[in-house]
């Protein structure tokens, strides 16, 4: 992994026009605080679905939610974490937006392009066809 | 140098920028995908996959290739609590969620190995990108010539699970019927084995993919829920509009 630091440093420089851009009214999903441990289970399976309480550390609150498949733990995920520079960085922050339609300079396209003529509709055939 | 092929299913793309790049490159990479597709495909009678599924093979003794690619299906269907399962009651052995994302990686790795340091290969949606940033558009979930965002990569590797013109064609194992809750849901890893399996995992999931593909290390997530609305990882690299770098 020779390449993994200028990598590193790419996608930090890509990312800091991200950082000052502030999308419209940005929500943290991560911030739902509740008091109590609220459990969930699935009729038929043993997967539960435990919220753990509001726990307040040196940092801040922190509230988990843990996904159990019998005994074993499956998922955990921060329902609420302190707003201090060393939390935030290791936790994903969750953003919400709205749904655009947009077109672009692109290069290429993700998304199946399973049968001929899906493909031949698609952006990535023009894309193709631009470039032979 | 271009390269457009039909293999496995679904159109490729390559596309290897620079110089000493003859056809003989794209001629190794495509070789490789016709095997996979001979080897591994549960359309093919005399696949691998289909005599292992028709118990002719040995299941203690299988090539190297099959070995991994089972070992895969079973680390991400444990992962999902059962959500993403190769073997569904009632149908036959089909590995494709990850044989694709694995095997257009290994060809990633063929084309690094003689030499290409910019490339992007794009195999029916899915991308491995080398080199970059390159601008990856990801198809609107309900305009097909549309995008709902464009993605900048360098060297990571982006795979979309939707419905599309395939429609239910991903099921949730823990309960045999087709996954709900996401319109689409996009994962940007460090490789398309991840990238790929991790997608269509989370698909099967449904809401709660969201979640739990956004809690893999190195995964990058947007997704479009039933409801259309948007849920991103603040670290998924949009090149939004007035952004894109020249």
């Amino acid at each position: 992994m020779k390449r993994a630091l200028p990598v590193l440093v790419l996608t930090v420089a890509g990312l800091i026009p991200l950082w000052r851009y502030t999308p419209a009214a940005p929500t943290r999903a991560a911030a739902d605080p509740a008091p109590a441990p609220t459990v969930s289970t699935t009729p038929g399976s043993t997967v539960r679905v435990v919220a753990g309480p509001t726990v307040d550390t040196e940092k801040g609150p922190v509230r988990v939610e843990v996904t159990l498949d019998g005994d074993r733990i499956t998922t955990v995920r921060m329902l609420q974490q302190p707003d201090h520079p060393q939390t935030t960085a290791a936790v994903p922050v969750l953003i919400e937006e709205t749904l655009e339609a947009q077109s672009a300079d692109i290069d290429t396209v993700s998304g199946a392009t399973v049968t001929s003529d899906g493909y031949r509709e698609s952006l990535q055939a023009a894309l193709d066809a631009q470039g032979s | 140098m271009r390269r457009v092929e039909h293999v496995m299913g679904f159109p490729v793309s390559l596309r290897i920028d620079g110089e000493g790049f003859d056809d003989t490159v794209a001629d190794r990479l495509f070789a490789w995908l016709r095997e996979v597709d001979a080897r591994f495909s549960p359309f093919r009678e005399d696949s691998e996959v289909r005599r292992l599924d028709r118990g002719e093979l040995d299941p203690g003794r299988l090539s190297p290739g099959l070995t991994e690619v089972l070992a895969l299906c079973e680390r991400y269907r444990a992962a999902t609590g059962g959500a993403f399962d190769v073997r569904l009651p009632g149908r036959g052995l089909d590995p494709c969620a990850v044989v694709k994302g694995w095997s257009v990686q290994k060809g990633a790795e063929l084309l690094r190995a003689a030499g290409a340091r910019r490339f992007c290969l794009n195999a029916g949606g899915d991308v491995v990108t080398a080199g970059g940033p390159w601008r990856v558009g990801v198809r609107h979930p309900e305009h097909a010539g549309r995008l709902c965002t464009v993605a900048h990569l360098t060297d990571r590797a982006v795979a979309t699970s939707a419905r599309y013109e395939r429609g239910d064609h991903i099921l949730d194992g823990r309960t045999g019927r087709p996954a709900t809750g996401l319109l689409s849901l996009t994962v940007v890893a460090p490789t398309l084995t991840e990238a790929d399996a991790v997608a269509t995992a989370a698909f099967a999931l449904g809401r709660e993919g969201f979640a739990w593909a956004a809690a893999r290390p190195g995964c990058e997530v947007f997704a479009v829920t039933a409801d259309r609305r948007v849920r991103r990882t603040d670290g998924f690299p949009v090149a939004g509009s007035g952004q894109v770098a020249a």
